[in-house]
Parts: structure tokens; sequence; C-alpha cells
């Protein structure tokens, strides 16, 4: 998709004015909502609307409630979980923590980060390990890339994960430097044989000893090495400061960052992000950029609406957080899993392909059931739907249920036709009372959230 | 009532019935008012028999003084029950506990019918009072009706000289005499006054199933209960329950129960309170395998022997002993389990492994006898070490083999090996692996495999891996393999005193399982907050509301004393009988438990090798 205003960078990238032709709306907030917090209650929806845009933004940046409190709670629950070979309980913690935390936007940095490495517990297996790694990744996932990408060339899962906890000068991991290269700085067609070679070698005699990572002198080929067109003796540290110093890590970032907050398809033109991929690299301060990408026209314009398809996690805590409720996660992760996002097990070194390879015949079905299963089972202080409709069971005039769901999920995006054929059969199953009651609402939700808008972030 | 409704047997186990009740004045009893086709019913016979515990103002007090009960009776629900309760009592003249007593005194009878129809006979000792309710609640009805629009939903119909009333589309009930007849459906109280009316009627107690069933369950019963199998066998879930044969770990413990219960056309069950026990018997007419069948592997065939009594080891949660002919049962795999599931070849392949060389069924098995016998009992850590993080309990099995001299060495051999591949798995994954050691008690040596203790000793919480010492020992004809050292020293001595005052085998059993509730709730208790965060991500529970889940568990178990089971009588029908002793909270609730706690010196502590 493309929109003619677009074509400039510099507009796009100013700050969201809401006007007559793009007013700030029910659609917006919900828009902004999806994207840096997986979804909104309804009040949390009214909320925003009343503060205008870039107030709500500056909630979502900044919660005014005690995040570090919440995180540190969350932390205890997790490193009770953080034991043995297996992340089941971990996997059902952290679902659980982002559809509890006042900061979800710092969890939906957090994932996007775990995309980025995508190291996965299929190779490093200890739940321990995966949980700090998570743990680093959650740190500084709105905070400076450079101090995550160091913290992360110490962490002995990053080793593990990618098989090299065993860098001997006399058999440097090529494909270990081969991810670092592409996957966790430069990209693709930036680099060249040589320069795996000088990295490979660069990290040579660092070893994993029983999850501890530990550096043998004797192991190190400390000969010379040319990294980038650059002679040197290169350690892990020259390396990684060397990978930051290149401007085409900020750019693969920072269209890293645009896939995840704005849209998927079209991949803009190098010159359409220039703007941000300069700011990045002056002090890889990712918060910075994440908060102008959000606060710009081009997150409210028709190129980013709806033009992400959900991951299976994004439509799960979406919907539950729409909610306002919590249900089991030990169940949830499992079936997130068989969707195709298993956390803490991304499927490559390359993360989750995404976009519209979440979608296809047994996903889509498995979707509908999962949403099922969540309307059904999902608990609330005074019921799950008190807190997504903003109205208790005897303020819900029965006419205007269906209208409420159908804001709440679509936020209008339904053609009134198709919203109102798609609901016949669930409103006219009940009557009156049974649309207030569970049983009729759920059956209405599960229509709605089935529906392909839906499926779109 | 005609057709199968899918009524779980599970309901039907659960509560009970079956003998005459003492039925109203000039009416018979309840149960010639129940259609023959009735596919379960549950009698209350003795309702004073529960009443007067449950009722008891001990038990009130008792029960108020439980955190977990203040917290459900502070909710707003609670109060406004209680208001109309209030309301209630103020009208009937009455407390509500006097009412109880008056209203179901002379006995509850439950019937289900094949399609799913629910009737409900209630005896009432006071037929005023039962009147004076229904008059209130029928008021009740009518303005609920009025205030939804609906006046015409609460209805009153004359059919036969007897005025049925409805108040609402799934509910119709009447009143006769003292008795309160309830239906989920209009036509089924026609039916009833159809059957009341007419000497010829085929009831339920004329029933021959019926009264077999109630033979069985006997008398003085609280409450029992009769489930027609006749009737429910074509069931699909009940058929695939009963032919299902795939996972070979539940044929080994259910023995000849499934083979019993495909034969019977009846089960009853018997509620009795003895003291301070509740007793269970159930009982079919279903008859156990012939000594020639496939799973007749439960069934002694020599006199005088059945299931041992259970090993007695200080901290015992659970034991169970069985009656099981390990040669015959595997030796009829391929007609139990004809399909090779992926579980039995890894099992096989595995002992394989072990037992190379020698022949499953004949050498290994074969050297087995029937009596086996399982312990789980609580362990204590030893400090210098560490607690784990969550505590498991010591587990063993106590095998008794035809020829120990020859055959223990094979075994210690095919053990070793086993500790050997799991050290070699866990090496390939970098994780520590196992030591092994040799240890002595009394005459007997063992075989134990350690963790070398964690770098930071004695600091808890530790690695779950800690629960385990693997060991084994071969006192007398005995083997015994344990997950600890600690419960193998715990067994060899039970053994020896066992040897020392034999108690007798149990021939009628061939499934003993005895529980101790004290011990249970103490290792819940210790591991009470790994339980709590389970909740909480399995169930989506806050962590209040998943510690009250928890706390009544826990204070439920505070109610049981002991549990037994014994499953058997391998010379006739199938039989059941479970005891629990119960232990009704008092006014001064028992100190949370501690696995163990102040106790001397520790029967099986995990001893750390050094």
């Amino acid at each position: 998709m493309s929109w003619e205003p677009l074509a400039d960078p510099a507009w796009a990238w100013a700050p969201f004015e809401p006007s007559a032709a793009q007013p700030w709306d029910l659609r917006q907030a919900g828009h902004l909502y999806r994207r840096a917090a997986f979804g909104a209650t309804r009040a949390q929806l009214d909320q925003a609307l009343a503060a205008g845009p870039q107030r709500a933004i500056d909630a979502l940046l900044e919660p005014a409630a005690d995040v570090a409190a919440f995180n540190r709670s969350a932390d205890t629950y997790e490193a009770a979980a953080a034991s043995g070979a297996s992340t089941h309980e971990l996997r059902a913690w952290w679902l659980r923590r982002m559809i509890e935390t006042p900061h979800p936007l710092l969890e939906r940095m957090t994932l996007f980060w775990h995309g980025h490495f995508a190291l996965s517990n299929a190779r490093v297996r200890s739940a321990q390990l995966m949980a700090d790694h998570v743990q680093l990744l959650r740190r500084h996932a709105l905070g400076s890339f450079r101090e995550m990408f160091e913290g992360v060339l110490a962490d002995p899962a990053v080793y593990l994960g990618l098989g090299a906890q065993a860098n001997r000068r006399a058999r440097p991991n090529l494909p270990f430097a081969r991810t670092l290269l592409e996957q966790f700085t430069l990209g693709a067609g930036q680099f060249t044989d040589q320069d795996i070679q000088a990295v490979a070698r660069a990290f040579t005699g660092w070893f994993v000893f029983q999850q501890d990572l530990r550096y043998l002198e004797r192991e190190h080929d400390s000969g010379p090495n040319r990294l980038l067109g650059r002679a040197g003796d290169w350690d892990a540290r020259q390396v990684a400061q060397a990978l930051l110093q290149q401007p085409a890590t900020a750019r693969r970032l920072v269209r890293q960052l645009y896939r995840w907050l704005i849209a998927e398809e079209d991949p803009p033109a190098d010159a359409f992000l220039e703007p941000l991929a300069v700011e990045l690299a002056r002090d890889y301060q990712i918060g910075r950029v994440v908060e102008t990408m959000l606060r710009s026209n081009a997150f409210f314009s028709p190129l980013a609406y709806r033009q992400r398809v959900k991951s299976p996690v994004e439509f799960a805590i979406g919907l539950v957080r729409s909610l306002g409720a919590t249900v089991g996660t030990t169940q949830l992760g499992a079936a997130l899993a068989d969707l195709g996002q298993d956390l803490y097990q991304p499927p490559t070194v390359a993360g989750w392909a995404g976009h519209r390879y979440w979608l296809n015949r047994f996903t889509v079905l498995g979707r509908v059931q999962l949403a099922h299963t969540l309307l059904a089972t999902s608990k609330g202080p005074n019921g799950p739907w008190d807190a997504a409709l903003a109205v208790g069971p005897q303020d819900r005039p029965t006419a205007a249920v269906p209208q409420l769901l159908a804001d709440l999920f679509l936020e209008g995006d339904l053609a009134e036709a198709s919203q109102q054929a798609l609901l016949a059969g669930a409103m006219s199953a009940g009557a009156d009372a049974a649309q207030r009651q569970p049983d009729g609402l759920i059956e209405c939700a599960a229509r709605l959230v089935a529906t392909p808008e839906y499926q779109l972030s | 009532m005609r057709k199968n409704p899918l009524i779980s047997l599970t309901l039907a186990w659960s509560v009970l019935a079956v003998v005459p009740l003492a039925q109203p004045q000039d009416l018979p009893p309840a149960n010639q008012w129940i259609p023959e086709e009735a596919v379960a019913v549950i009698e209350l016979a003795r309702p004073e028999a529960l009443l007067d515990p449950l009722l008891s103002q001990d038990l009130a007090r008792a029960l108020g003084a439980l955190p977990v009960w203040q917290q459900r009776t502070a909710t707003p629900k609670y109060r406004e029950f209680m208001a109309v309760l209030g309301y209630l009592e103020g009208q009937l003249s009455t407390d509500w506990r006097t009412a109880a007593r008056k209203l179901i005194g002379d006995g509850v009878t439950l019937a289900l019918g094949p399609q799913g129809e629910i009737l409900l006979a209630v005896d009432a000792r006071d037929g005023n009072l039962l009147d004076q309710l229904h008059q209130i609640l029928r008021g009740f009805a009518v303005a609920e009706a009025a205030k939804q629009g609906q006046a015409d939903r609460v209805t009153s119909v004359e059919y036969r000289g007897v005025t049925g009333h409805s108040f609402g589309p799934k509910e119709a009930h009447a009143i006769l005499g003292r008795r309160l007849l309830v239906a989920n459906q209009p036509k089924i109280l026609k039916y009833v006054v159809d059957l009341k009316d007419d000497p010829q009627g085929r009831h339920l107690a004329a029933s021959p199933l019926y009264q077999g069933a109630a033979r069985a369950a006997g008398k003085g019963a609280v409450a029992t209960a009769f489930v027609n199998l006749q009737a429910l066998r074509d069931r699909p879930g009940l058929q695939q329950a009963l032919t299902a044969a795939s996972n070979p770990l539940a044929t080994l413990l259910l023995a000849g129960t499934r083979e019993a219960l495909k034969t019977a056309n009846w089960l009853s069950l018997g509620m009795y309170l003895e003291g301070g026990r509740l007793i269970l018997k159930a009982a079919t007419d279903g008859q156990p395998p012939a000594p020639a069948q496939s799973a007749a592997f439960a069934t002694p065939r020599e006199p005088g022997t059945g299931a041992l009594p259970n090993l007695a080891v200080p901290g015992a949660i659970a034991g169970l002993s069985l009656y099981r002919d390990l040669h015959g049962f595997y030796a009829a795999k391929n007609v139990l389990f004809p399909e090779r599931t992926s579980g039995l070849i890894f099992f096989e392949n595995m002992m394989g492994i072990f037992f190379s060389g020698l022949d499953l069924t004949e050498q290994v098995f074969g050297e087995t006898r029937p009596e086996i016998r399982l312990v789980v009992a609580a362990q204590r850590y030893d400090p210098a070490i560490g607690t784990p993080a969550v505590q498991w309990p010591a587990f063993a099995a106590i095998l008794r083999l035809r020829r120990p001299a020859a055959f223990g060495e094979v075994v210690e051999e095919a053990w070793q090996k086993a500790i050997g591949l799991v050290n070699f798995t866990q090496g390939q994954q970098a994780n520590p692996g196992l030591i092994l050691d040799r240890f002595a008690h009394r005459d007997t040596k063992g075989t134990v495999a350690y963790y070398r203790p964690p770098a930071a000793s004695g600091q808890a919480p530790i690695d779950a891996r800690y629960n385990f010492r693997p060991a084994l020992a071969r006192p007398g004809d005995y083997l015994i393999l344990s997950s600890t050292d600690g419960l193998a020293r715990q067994l060899i001595d039970a053994l020896d005193r066992e040897q020392a005052a034999p108690g007798p085998a149990r021939p009628v059993t061939h499934t003993l399982l005895e529980l101790e509730g004290a011990q249970l709730r103490a290792i819940l208790a210790a591991n009470f907050d790994h339980l709590v965060r389970k909740n909480m991500v399995d169930k989506g529970t806050t962590q209040p509301q998943a510690e009250a889940e928890l706390g009544m568990l826990l204070t439920l178990l505070d109610c049981v004393g002991a549990a037994r089971l014994d499953l058997g009588r391998p010379s006739g029908p199938l039989g059941a009988r479970l005891e629990l002793e119960l232990k009704l909270p008092t006014a001064d609730p028992p100190k949370p438990a501690q696995v163990n706690a102040g106790a001397p010196p520790p029967p099986n502590t995990t001893v750390a090798a050094r």
C-alpha cells in the first residue's frame, strides 16, 4: 500500500496531529493499543480518546502504574519456574506477565527482541539460562541496543543456542559468526566471507562449561585479522563495537522495528527510513526510535492501519487484555505453540517468519477454537464482560450488545451489513436476557474475533 | 424413560443407596414410585446420620474459625444468601437447622432416567412445614415471573387428583402427603402419579436387578446407590471404557475389574458411618476372569495367597499392595494389547538393553512372585546439602523373587546399566551425572547413586534432582528399588519386622491401597508455594485465590485421618471397600503440618555421600 503524503519522510515521521480528514477516533485508538499494548479494554480506549493521541502514547511509554513493583513480583514467579530443562512453566509465566503488565509496550518489545535474537531452548536446554536471556532483553527492550548487544555477547545461552559452546582456535565457529552478522546486526549482503572468518576467529577462546561462559586465552586465535576492511587483533568486544559503528546495523534494526510497529507489506526505500536510522545510530537508544514511530504520521496512516498479521501471541493476549481478564496460561502456551509461536523456542535463528505465514487453514481453525476457549475461561474481578464492555449486565441494553462487542474488537472496521449477517444467528439464538449472559456474549464475541479483520493488527 | 442417557458412572460411584426408606405415614417407600427403567438411583435412607454431625454447633464453630471459611463467608453473595435464609427462618418460625431436619429427615431419593430424566423425592417429617415453605417459594416465583413479564410461567395443574406445580419450563413438582416430588419434566411427574395408582405398575422396588443390588449393599447403610449396568452397557462411552486396553499400566492396576464390569448387571454402593469412619462398599454381580483367561493375572491360584499387608515405614504417605502375576501378564500381552504402541516398544527396547540375552517373559518376569508392594513416604533432607525447591516424596517398589540368589545379581547388573544410561544421556546434555556407591544396612548390601552436592551446599532451595538418590537392595527374597537410599533402609527394617511377625496374605484382596491423610497433607503443605504458583498459571487465578483453593484442599485433608481401599474378592463377584477415617474440624484446627517437623532423627533421611 502506498499513500501519497508519505513520500516525504520528514512529514511521515513528524508527530501525528488529528484533522478532519484523519480524526482521533476509536479506530486510531484501537490501532495504537494493538501495536503498542496487544489490545485494550473499552475503558482504556475511552480514556485514550479523551486524552488525545500524544498523551495516550505518553501513558503507553511511561505508565503511571508502578511497573517496577509489578516486574519484581513477576520476576519472583519466573525465578521459581526457571529450573530444569523445560521452559513450559516459564512460558506460562511470560504469557501471564503479558496479560497483566501495566507496561504492555515493554513486553511487546521484549517479544520483538526475542524474535530478533531467536534463541531457542531446543538447543539451550536450560530454563534458567532462557529466563536470564529474556530478562536481559526486557531490561534493554526500550533502552540501549548497545548494552543489550554487549549483554547478548556475554550470555552463555546465546553460545549454547547457536551451537557455539566451544570456540576453539583450531575450529572457529563460522555459523555463529554468520548469525551475529546476518541476524543480530548488519543483515544479509552487508558482509563478506572474510568478515565471517574474522568474527569467528575473534570469538575463539569463548567456552560454555556447565552453563558458565568462560574465556580460555590459550584457545584464542590472536593472529592478524581483517574485519569490514580494517586490520587488527580483534576480540569479541571490539567486534561488537565495530558492528555497531556500521550504518547497516542501525538501518537493519530500524527496518525490523518498522515491520514490527508499522507494516509488514511493501518494504519501504532506505531513504524513507534513513532519518530514523541516523537517529538510532547516534547512541542506539531504542526507546526514542519506538517513540518516534508511534507518534508519527506514518503510524496513523493507511500505510500502517491493519497492515500486520497478528501473531498467535498477539491474537490471544490482545483478546484477553481487551476483556480486562486473565486466563490459565499453561494451556495457552501449548495452544500458541500449536499455532506456530512457541515462546522460548523460535523455529530458526531467523526467528518467526510471521506475516502471512501465520495463517493457513489449520491455524485459522485453531485460532477460532482458541478464541472460544479464551472467551469461555477468562476470569475478571467482576466477570470479564463488565470490564470488556465497561458496563455491568443490567446496563447492557440488548440492542447495544452486538455493537459494543463489535466496537471493542473491530472498532467499526466491519461493514455494517457483514456485522449484521455475522451476528444475526448469535443474536437470535438468545432472547433479551440471554444476550446479557456469558453464553450469548461468548457466541457473539467468538464470531467477531473469527473475522479476517480481527486477524490483522 | 426408555432410551439411554449418558450418565456418568463416576457420578454413581460418588453417591449412594439401596435399602427401602422409612416412608412417611400412609405412603409406600419412595422406590415404589420410581419407574423400573431408572438407570441410577441414590437413596439417603438415614439423613439424620449425616445431618447430626454436619449441622452440629461444634462443626459450625470450627468452620467459622477457618480462614478459608471466613474468606468465603465475607462475600456479598454469601451475605445475600444469609439474608434470604434469615427471612425464611422468620416466615417458618424456626431456625434453618431444625427446618432442614424436619424437611428431609425421613429420606431423600434421587433417580436418573435413561434420557436424562431426573426425579427427586424428599420425605419430610413435618408436612405442614413443607407446605408452608412451598407457599413461600411459590410467592417468590410468582413475583419474579411477574417482574420479568412472564406471569404465566408459574402454573398449577390438576392430574388424577394430584396438584402439580411448575415454576418454569424445566421443573415440575407436587406434594403428596409429606412427600415432595420434583422432576425436570412434567411428563415424569405424571408417570409417577400413574405408577402410584397402579398396583401392577413396574416400579423399581420390584426389579430383580435392584433387589440384587440392595441385598449386596446390606442393611444399616446411611445411603445407598444403584446403577443399572445392564441398561448402560451399550453406551458408547462405557463400552469404550470397558474395552480400551491400550495402557498396560492401567490394565495391570485395574486387573480383572474391567472384565468383571463387562459381565455385571448392576453396581451397588453402600455408605456407612461407624464411629469416626466413613465406609463405602461397592459390589457388582460381575465375575472375575477365569484362570485360563488372559486377564486372570490378578487371580490367586494357590489357596491362602493374595495381596500382602502394606509395609509400615515412618512418614508413609501411601502404600499399595498388589497381587499381580507379572509373568502371566506379560505372557498375555499380545492378547491384552494387540496394538504395539510406541510406549510398549520403548519399554521392550530398554528392557532388552538392561536384561540383554534374557527372555523377558520367562527369565525376567518369570523370576518374580505375584506379591508386589509400592510405598510412598515423606523424606527429610540433609541440611548440609539443602532442601529442593520442589519436594518429592520418596517412593519404592518391593518385589519378591523366586530365586533370589540366581536372579538378584542379574537385576543388580540391569540396574547399574540403567544408571549408566542415565549418566550417558545427562553427559550429552552437559548435566550432572550420578555417582555409584555401595551401602550396607543390617546384613543387606545395596547400591546407591547420588548427585554431587551443589557448590553452595546447605543453601535452600536446591535443584529438584536432589530429591533422588536411587537405590537397590536385596534383603532375603526381596528386591527393593527405591528413589532414595533412606527409604530403602527403612524398607529393609520393615521387611525384617515382617519376617519376625508375618501378617497373613489377604486372599480376597488383589489390591490394597492405604493413604495417610496427615502425611499427604504435610507433603502438600511443604510444596504449598509451588502448588500456588502452578494453580495460578494453570487456572489463571490470583495468588489469594490460589491460596484459598489450596487452603480448602488442606482443610479437607485435615478431615481425613487414613483411607484404605480393598479391591478384589477373586473367588466371587467383584467387590470393593473404601474406609475413610474422618476427623471433622474442631474449634482448634491443627497447625500447618510440616514434613516430619520436629521428628526425631529421620527414618528416611537422605544422607549425603561425600
